[in-house]
């Protein structure tokens, strides 16, 4: 068949595909590409809808029926998806191609992409560094250009570090817009789904798309909303807040970019207020202790009676630790000490981001402390915590955080984060908007 | 030496649906592994749809029988963590206490909350049948008021005849499943599980307390610990102590946001609530001037009492309870079946007492009509038709084809051999198939052998 005779969703699909054969086997953000994808394209393309042809890759977390949902585990390696998650039966009805299901960090256990049992991923923005995570392959597959647009998952930070490291888009939704039917637990009450794309106007898309109620319990009863088609950079009344706490954290070089982003919405209409965030380093160890927790609780149903191996034989060491963990903080004889203390914190932030929120429209700031580092170096389990330090309150608050590319350093990406209150995901892709338009 | 015995009942709701899935909940005509989605699978990913309202209402009904206080405060559902191969997920929903501090027959209820039932494993075959993960249960915790096995199978006889009166628990038996605590002179406690029928519980709990008793005679100390009752064997044996006790490491389900019982829900599941067995009992004695036994065992099964009603509409109430209580009652009893099992209707009923008080049915026959009912699902109008007593003329030929086919016999008998007679009475039942009445029938041939 000629080229001329591919429809246009098919000729965007060989495109794609044909960079992938090309580029990904240095890159390696995908662990398995659809095989039926030729044929969900020209199904797409007589289909139409609002994403008719667009190619998005899927973190391996989420169940997209046919393809192996592995976490990037050993543990699942074999589990083929009987079922779509709620988000791809969505993106399909839209007339979205699924590519394929991308790397990550084991069971989402990790800020840098590097503990997949498929191998780590590289960063095509930003060569011999981390792409960050856990979304690594999701931002990478964006960033490389092999997908329009991705679905990642963000726990403490998993859409929006890898977002900023890869130079992308990515958008973690309100607590209970999106659905999470499908979607393999690391820690329910903090996970949601989100769009990973090269322009805040397709992630704005893809989000109004996946959005809104379903039946799960833990959703919002909340209608999806055009979100892209009301976009704007015109930020005259919006008030843009700045923690000053914020400084005392992050490296001076993210800080100056983070600086200059800020003054360029200012310049956009948007009025600058600093807030007070005095509890912001309480919020790693509490988001810590919550996700051991509940992530002890979401493995147990890897006996090895179902899907093959018990979770604890093959697993990575992050993911060992954390389940090793969270059976001990919840035991009997420390659940008070450690998870009810911990949940208890968790609505000492949520009350301090919410007031903070009261006083402006959105919160600006930098996403991760410090710079990617390269591929292979060695942390220790803290200092990779370290990363999710800002990226953490967004969750425990369950309010909505973007990032935006805002510039570089030394040739690395670095994202600006913009937070806004409980389903204000307009004024913040507006803001977010604004950012992208100089960066 | 004083017993203490308190339970923990469990009973499936009878619901339409899962509790957090639309998988139906009546799973017994289902192939095993079919009644099942990803939800109750508890497949990766699978997040639970928000809990079943018809089994919340349930919950409530039985909690307000039971003459519980409601719970105001958000009622969270946890997850109670243990591995064992019905388990998709590794742990079992269960919710806090939804009702407190109820009452029954003099014995405490400390709570009554909501649960999802397990799928079945069988350790022979070692294969796992999910299609009761999920179902709903209502379990009901009760104080240790007990303080005998008698006192405890009279308890539950009552506890589960307020829960069929409820209308909100599975009828078709068998799925109820009772945990027992058992302690003697504030000795420690030892919990026995695994007893699913009254029957059953009244067996563990002589050979438990028993064996309490003989322990302390020995002087030795009676341990705290879980044992299983071994239907079998009727005897109980140890699963686990104190010391290797599993720690169930509860959480409130994530996924999950707590239930609200709210004053309105209470008032309505309130205001539908059916009359409780002690309730009816009081008014059918005064509505239908029956005695106390009368209307005890009419009420034992709330199908029961209602079929009397509609039959006391037709039928003078005294003899419709006497029919009850004996007739229906005795059939019952000889096939081991409750009411509701046994297939009879109103219009069985009124049938069989219309045919008894017109004289075309005996005592008798109307017992084998009920059972022929009961047994075979037989129509009884059809029945009646067969068995009704033979008009005179066919009993009079029946008596003389008797009489002419055993020439033998009438010899005897006119010889003097009185006794003779008894064998022509048989051979005339036999020709008319039993409808005939006997006493007729030996004061026709001896008026014809005379």
């Amino acid at each position: 068949m000629s080229r001329q005779a591919l429809g246009e969703a098919e000729e965007n699909l060989a495109r794609r595909f044909e960079e992938i054969e090309r580029r990904d086997r240095e890159i390696n953000s995908f662990i398995e590409l659809n095989p039926h994808a030729q044929e969900e394209a020209r199904r797409a393309e007589k289909l139409g809808g609002r994403l008719a042809g667009m190619t998005v890759a899927v973190k391996s977390n989420i169940n997209v029926r046919g393809l192996r949902a592995t976490c990037a585990s050993k543990t699942l390696e074999n589990y083929v998806a009987p079922y779509d998650a709620v988000v791809v039966e969505r993106l399909r009805r839209e007339g979205a191609v699924i590519l394929g299901m991308t790397n990550m960090d084991e069971f989402a256990c990790g800020s840098s992409g590097e503990s997949s049992y498929f191998g780590p991923t590289e960063n095509p923005s930003a060569k011999g560094r981390i792409p960050g995570g856990s979304s690594s392959g999701s931002a990478a597959a964006v960033a490389a250009g092999f997908a329009d647009a991705a679905l990642g998952s963000d726990t403490g930070g998993s859409i929006r570090n890898p977002a900023s490291h890869c130079g992308v888009v990515g958008v973690k939704p309100t607590y209970g817009l999106v659905p999470r039917h499908g979607l393999i637990d690391l820690a329910m009450s903090l996970d949601q789904i989100g769009p990973i794309a090269r322009d805040v106007r397709t992630a704005a898309l893809l989000l109004e798309v996946i959005a809104g109620s379903s039946r799960e319990a833990s959703m919002l009863d909340v209608e999806p909303q055009p979100y892209s088609q009301r976009l704007s950079a015109d930020l005259s009344g919006i008030k843009v807040g700045f923690a000053k706490e914020y400084e005392e954290v992050t490296s001076p070089e993210i800080l100056g970019v983070v600086k200059r982003a800020l003054r360029r919405l200012e310049a956009q209409g948007a009025e600058l207020v600093e807030v007070e965030l005095p509890n912001l380093e309480k919020a790693l160890p509490t988001y810590y202790l919550i996700v051991f927790v509940e992530f002890f609780s979401a493995t147990r149903r890897y006996d090895g009676r179902r899907y093959g191996y018990r979770i604890e034989e093959v697993c990575g060491e992050e993911v060992l630790r954390r389940i090793m963990l969270g059976s001990y903080i919840s035991q009997k004889e420390y659940a008070g000490r450690y998870y009810r203390r911990a949940l208890q914190f968790r609505s000492l932030i949520r009350r301090e981001l919410l007031q903070a929120l009261e006083e402006v429209d959105v919160l600006a700031g930098p996403t991760t402390p410090k710079l990617p580092h390269r591929l292979g170096e060695r942390l220790t389990p803290l200092e990779m915590y370290a990363y999710d330090l800002l990226t953490v309150p967004a969750n425990l608050a369950g309010i909505p955080a973007g990032v935006v590319p805002a510039g570089r350093v030394n040739g690395i990406p670095v994202g600006l984060q913009v937070q806004a209150k409980p389903l204000q995901e307009q004024v913040m892709l507006n803001v977010m908007l604004a950012a992208e338009g100089r960066a | 030496m004083k017993v203490r015995i308190g339970f923990e009942i469990h009973e499936q709701l009878a619901t339409r649906t899962k509790l957090f899935c639309r998988s139906p909940a009546d799973y017994r005509d289902a192939e095993p592994n079919t009644n099942v989605c990803e939800v109750c699978l508890g497949m990766p990913g699978a997040k639970p749809m928000g809990v079943n309202a018809e089994a919340v209402e349930g919950v409530i009904a039985i909690a307000l029988m039971l003459n519980c206080e409601l719970v105001r405060e958000p009622v969270y559902i946890l997850r109670k963590h243990y591995d064992y191969p019905d388990l998709p997920s590794g742990y079992q929903r269960t919710s806090m206490p939804i009702g407190k501090n109820g009452e029954l027959a003099g014995v405490g209820i400390w709570e009554v909350h909501l649960e999802e039932d397990p799928g079945k494993y069988d350790p022979v075959t070692g294969r796992v049948d999910y299609n009761r993960s999920g179902v709903p249960l209502v379990e009901i915790v009760t104080a240790p008021d007990i303080t005998s096995p008698e006192e405890a199978r009279n308890f539950m006889r009552e506890l589960v005849k307020v829960l069929h009166y409820s209308g909100r628990v599975r009828r078709e038996g068998g799925t109820m499943r009772v945990d027992v605590n058992v302690s003697i002179e504030d000795g420690a406690r030892v919990e026995i599980k695994n007893i699913n029928s009254i029957k059953g519980l009244y067996r563990a709990l002589k050979f438990e307390i028993t064996r309490q008793k003989n322990l302390r005679r020995r002087g030795k100390a009676v341990k705290r610990e879980t044992r299983a009752y071994i239907e079998e064997q009727m005897i109980t044996k140890s699963m686990r102590t104190k010391e290797t006790a599993e720690d169930y490491r509860y959480i409130p389900d994530p996924d999950l946001p707590p239930l609200r019982i709210t004053e309105e829900l209470v008032e309505r599941v309130r205001s539908e609530l059916p009359e409780a067995p002690h309730q009816k009992l009081q008014r059918f004695m005064q509505q239908y001037r029956i005695s106390r036994d009368d209307a005890w065992a009419i009420t034992s099964e709330p199908e029961m009492a209602d079929a009397f009603e509609q039959v006391c509409g037709q039928v003078e109430p005294g003899r419709a309870a006497a029919f009850f209580r004996h007739i229906i009652k005795k059939t019952l009893n000889y096939h081991g079946m409750s009411f509701a099992e046994s297939g009879l209707t109103v219009r069985d009923i009124l049938a069989v007492l219309g045919a008894i008080s017109s004289g075309r049915l005996s005592q008798q026959a109307a017992e084998l009509v009920l059972r022929e009912v009961v047994e075979r699902g037989a129509e009884a109008e059809e029945l009646i038709q067969r068995l009704s007593k033979l008009d005179e003329q066919s009993l009079a030929s029946a008596v003389e084809q008797a009489i002419r086919e055993n020439p033998g016999a009438v010899q005897d008998y006119r010889s003097g051999r009185r006794e003779a007679i008894n064998y022509l009475v048989g051979q005339v039942m036999r020709i008319t198939r039993g409808r005939a009445d006997a006493e007729k029938a030996l004061e026709m041939l001896q008026e014809r052998l005379s």
